[in-house]
């Protein structure tokens, strides 16, 4: 029988030393023009002699180090040398990571300390509803900003148009949470007018956010209705206004107040 | 064996020089073996031998503990009588075949140009070897001595040579190529 792929001299020469490629031993079973070339490669390399060294006997490790001990300086002991070399290069990377990581860590700690007073016996920090008032003033703000847009599209809303109002329900339901803390806040501050505004507007984002679906032109015509009547919309005005750096309906200024 | 190694290193890297000793002791004969058949002569042995155990004890801290202390002098070895073998051909345009005659204090010297038949005169297979094992590079020969005489794998042969097995595997296969070319000659000639 012929093969078309005879293994060459390299894939025999692998195969006599038990490395050959894959399917190498049972291509030689089948092709007798193989393995005669494999039978001539092998009476070659057994002829080829492994080289025996010349007799060194037991001593010949001794007189080897005889020879060269005198040459070998002593290594310096080192403390913890029970320690494998490479776990000592582990630890020394871990430590200097560490060290790293704990430097950052203070510096963040002492560049924050330099920012705030230090609190003493004679300087202690308060907290007060007046030192809050920055932060409610601000949130106030854009809430009755936002609010007012919102009564402004809904009194401009056409009731036929469901629409455009699905976009104002959305905004309702962002608004109705800022409203809820504004109004907690106006309760601690005892203002009592901006605790009013603030339950109506509640009652008109809420009736605004819940709606299921989409709102009906009777509902929308409701809602205009409600918030006509109570002046609602008058009233958010009238509240910014008192804001300072707030002026007037339509306007909208960033609050520069602290936080 | 392992254990009793890394643990020895562990001494001498403690300061205890003379440990040393008992290293060089297990491995010497090993170490011998395999230079001299890369090399082909003893006293270039010997030099490989003595040379491999002070490298050795050099990068001793640069051992990996995870490693065969054996298998890794067994390599150093290896790359010192490679080292020999190449400077002496860089020097060399003779080679020795064999020991020296005391009685006379001459060196023999195998001529190259000496033609087949000189040497099968002297009946010896062995100078037969060691004359086409010349004609080989270096790194041919040390790979075809891995493989063919100390019985290593290509991977093996590949880490001690520091090239990939690949690279090994053809070099293996060189160097029987060429044997087999000047094997051919002197049977024909003989």
């Amino acid at each position: 029988m012929e093969y078309l792929e005879h293994l060459n001299e390299e894939e025999l020469v692998g195969q006599a030393y038990g490395e050959g490629a894959v399917g190498a031993e049972q291509h030689l079973e089948a092709c007798g023009e193989c393995e005669r070339a494999f039978a001539e490669l092998r009476r070659d390399l057994a002829e080829m002699e492994t080289v025996e060294p010349p007799a060194r006997d037991d001593r010949y490790g001794e007189e080897v180090w005889a020879r060269i001990s005198g040459s070998l300086p002593a290594y310096e002991r080192h403390r913890w040398s029970w320690l494998p070399s490479s776990l000592w290069k582990g630890l020394s990377y871990a430590a200097a990571c560490l060290l790293l990581v704990a430097g950052a860590f203070y510096a963040g700690r002492l560049w924050e300390i330099g920012r705030k007073p230090p609190v003493t016996a004679n300087n202690p920090v308060k907290t007060t509803p007046q030192s809050k008032q920055p932060i409610v003033v601000v949130l106030l703000g854009d809430h009755l900003d936002r609010s007012e847009r919102l009564l402004v599209e809904l009194k401009h809303a056409d009731p036929d148009s469901a629409e455009m109002v699905s976009p104002l329900r959305d905004e309702a339901r962002t608004l109705l949470a800022a409203n809820r803390i504004c109004r907690k806040d106006a309760a601690q501050v005892d203002d009592p007018a901006l605790a009013t505004a603030l339950d109506r507007l509640d009652h008109v984002l809420s009736e605004l956010a819940n709606q299921p679906g989409s709102l009906d032109k009777a509902e929308i015509t409701r809602l205009q209705d409600e918030m006509n009547a109570d002046g609602l919309l008058f009233e958010v005005r009238v509240l910014r206004a008192r804001i300072p750096g707030r002026e007037g309906p339509g306007k909208t200024h960033s609050n520069g107040g602290t936080i | 064996m392992g254990t009793n190694d890394h643990e020895t290193i562990r001494a001498i890297l403690s300061g205890d020089k003379e440990a040393y000793g008992a290293l060089v002791v297990r491995h010497s004969r090993s170490l011998f073996r395999v230079a001299y058949r890369i090399t082909g002569n003893e006293a270039d042995a010997e030099d490989v031998v003595q040379e491999s155990f002070l490298r050795g004890y050099r990068k001793l801290e640069s051992f990996e503990s995870r490693s065969n202390f054996g298998t890794w002098i067994y390599r150093i070895a290896v790359r010192c009588a490679l080292d020999r073998v190449n400077g002496r051909r860089g020097r060399d345009d003779l080679q020795v075949a064999g020991d020296s005659d005391p009685e006379e204090g001459n060196v023999q010297v195998a001529d190259p140009a000496a033609g087949p038949d000189r040497l099968l005169m002297s009946g010896e297979i062995a100078a037969m070897q060691q004359a086409a094992m010349q004609s080989l590079t270096a790194t041919e020969r040390t790979a075809f001595v891995l493989r063919h005489m100390e019985d290593r794998t290509t991977e093996e042969i590949g880490a001690a040579l520091g090239i990939q097995p690949n690279a090994a595997k053809q070099a293996v296969y060189r160097a029987v190529h060429k044997l087999r070319q000047r094997l051919a000659q002197f049977r024909v000639n003989a």
